[in-house]
């Protein structure tokens, strides 16, 4: 585990003890924290954390200008990610198990390529995708997950 | 050559007074430009190998090997996309013209390949040189990215069109290539140049295969013709008429026009223009209301987009019939609006009226509607090809100058 070297030394410490019992997270999405130091490090960003009043906000951002942002609840669970960027981010590490469910939804878009706007909802994951070559934006969350009273809104 | 440019400028200079003093109003139609710069614009169902379009506008685009007079082919059906940069061919049908296009390499002599992102979906293929002609205009050895649907370049990267999502067919785009031609010349721009750590765009390629990324630099890079243009490089006009029947049209024809305010087809109107100024992304501003909640998202006028693409969850989204993920209004049609407010200098604000219809009232095999609406992503607002019924779309591109105008810019 690499989570607690220095450069992640903004993480809390709850995320570093998260990650003694998290075992091997590789992605993000319905995972717990110790996953988004792992998408950190693969992404080669730094990772910096919000408090706020009913989740905790982890945000990497890339040297490259990529920017990714991933939202846990009470329990420590990842709910909901979001990023913005000049590429999208690697989204079947940071979708983790819940790749194959938004692919499938993908396949069923009469031509997904064109809508470069894009919304699908399936098994409970609803992704949303938007943008254009130089700027890419979309989140993708777990609407069971979410913290009640949280609007939608607040995690773009 | 200059003598008689002038002599067929007076010529249409004398013509249009002429009618214009008879009082007439078509002046537009007869004009001769002293370079042809007007290209047909047709929606209509698709190609051949992918019929069932709707709201796609297509244009044909001449090609030829860089540097040949001879080898050349009219790739027809090429979907005309204002929200991206660059030309795009699909690779089968490129092989199927005949002409063959020599690839880039890097310093290494390594070839490029590109991945780019549409949307749900990534092109991957490599770059290549081509002449590219469209109306009279012309760009030499422009980088253009063909789309490896044989499999007959190094194969993706992992990252390039996981989960099946590569989209390098006729079927992808229900097109056989993207003629882009927005706001930047550039597809990637000075990201691609520089980065520390090279973005998953331009590639290098061995010859086994084996493609790492790497930065290519501007003149690299897979460019919008237009900006290549030795004149009417600094945007275009879209031009096509509103519908006959708003429940849908077979086709619809009108003009792509090179150049703004560079000759006498492409002039700016003396007034009643909105001028929106876009981002350092190609964006200017759309705010939307929800429920007395109003939100500002970065915007596009697109055409490479079939519908008018948000997300409003109050609107309800068509669960059955031929239009599954469009929207459904209960109480169709429903009307709605948003605000564009451009950015910079040209800072307008313009309130847009439209209407969403059910989609499933729609004229059967039709392929221009004009109140379709999608469900798209919340984080972006994108005027597609509805908007450009009945308008003509001016864009500028970044940095360059049209009147008092400087792109990037989009006007209506």
């Amino acid at each position: 585990m690499t989570i607690c070297k220095a450069k992640y030394a903004l993480l809390l410490a709850a995320v570093c003890m998260s990650a003694l019992w998290s075992g091997s997270a590789r992605a993000a999405l319905g995972s717990d924290a110790a996953s988004v130091s792992v998408d950190g490090a693969s992404m080669h960003g730094d990772v910096q954390s919000e408090i706020r009043e009913r989740y905790q906000v982890l945000k990497i951002s890339t040297a490259a200008g990529i920017s990714v942002r991933e939202y846990l609840n009470k329990d420590g669970i990842v709910f909901a990610v979001s990023w913005n960027g000049p590429v999208p981010p690697d989204l079947q590490r940071l979708l983790g198990e819940h790749f194959t469910t938004y692919a499938a939804a993908l396949a069923a878009v009469d031509h997904p390529g064109v809508r470069r706007s894009l919304r699908v909802e399936s098994s409970g994951l609803i992704l949303e995708l938007g943008g254009h070559l130089r700027a890419y934006a979309g989140r993708a969350y777990l609407a069971a997950l979410i913290p009640g009273g949280i609007p939608a809104a607040e995690f773009l | 050559m200059r003598v008689t440019q002038i002599l067929v400028l007076l010529a249409t200079t004398l013509l249009s007074a002429c009618i214009g003093g008879s009082g007439t109003t078509a002046a537009t139609n007869n004009t001769v430009p002293a370079t042809p710069n007007s290209l047909t614009v047709s929606v209509d169902s698709g190609p051949a190998a992918a019929t069932g379009a709707i709201n796609h506008a297509y244009v044909t685009v001449k090609i030829c090997t860089a540097g040949s007079k001879t080898q050349c082919a009219s790739i027809d059906h090429v979907l005309l996309d204002t929200g991206s940069w660059g030309l795009r061919l699909v690779g089968s049908v490129l092989a199927a013209s005949g002409v063959a296009l020599s690839g880039e390499t890097d310093a290494q002599g390594l070839a490029i390949e590109e991945c780019v992102t549409f949307g749900g979906g990534q092109t991957w293929g490599p770059v290549a040189f081509a002449d590219v002609s469209l109306a009279g205009e012309s760009a030499a050895k422009l980088p253009v990215q063909i789309m490896d649907d044989a499999g007959t370049s190094a194969p993706p990267p992992a990252a390039c069109g996981a989960g099946g999502t590569l989209i390098n067919g006729v079927s992808g785009f229900d097109a056989n290539g993207v003629l882009g031609v927005g706001v930047f010349a550039q597809d990637c721009g000075a990201a691609c140049v520089n980065a520390a750590a090279p973005l998953p765009i331009y590639y290098g390629c061995t010859a086994a295969g084996v493609c790492t990324a790497e930065n290519a630099a501007l003149s690299a890079q897979v460019t919008n013709p237009v900006a290549m243009f030795a004149a009417d490089n600094n945007g275009i006009i879209v031009s096509l008429p509103n519908l006959v029947n708003a429940n849908g049209d077979a086709s619809v024809q009108g003009e792509l026009i090179f150049g703004i305010a560079t000759q006498v087809d492409n002039a700016l109107p003396a007034t009643g223009l909105t001028v929106l100024g876009a981002n350092a992304s190609g964006d200017f501003t759309a705010t939307y209301t929800i429920n007395g909640v109003a939100t500002a998202l970065p915007a596009l006028i697109d055409s490479g987009i079939d519908s008018y693409a948000f997300n409003d969850p109050t609107i309800a989204v068509c669960a059955t019939g031929a239009f599954i993920g469009y929207y459904c209004p209960v109480a169709a049609p429903q009307a709605a609006f948003a605000v564009n407010s451009g950015v910079g200098v040209n800072n307008a604000t313009n309130t847009v009226d439209f209407a969403i219809a059910d989609p499933n009232t729609f004229v059967a095999n039709a392929a221009a509607f004009i109140d379709l609406a999608g469900g798209g992503g919340s984080t972006t607002f994108t005027w597609g090809m509805p908007f450009f019924y009945g308008r003509k779309i001016y864009i500028g591109i970044d940095q360059r100058v049209a009147a008092t105008y400087t792109g990037p810019y989009y006007a209506y």
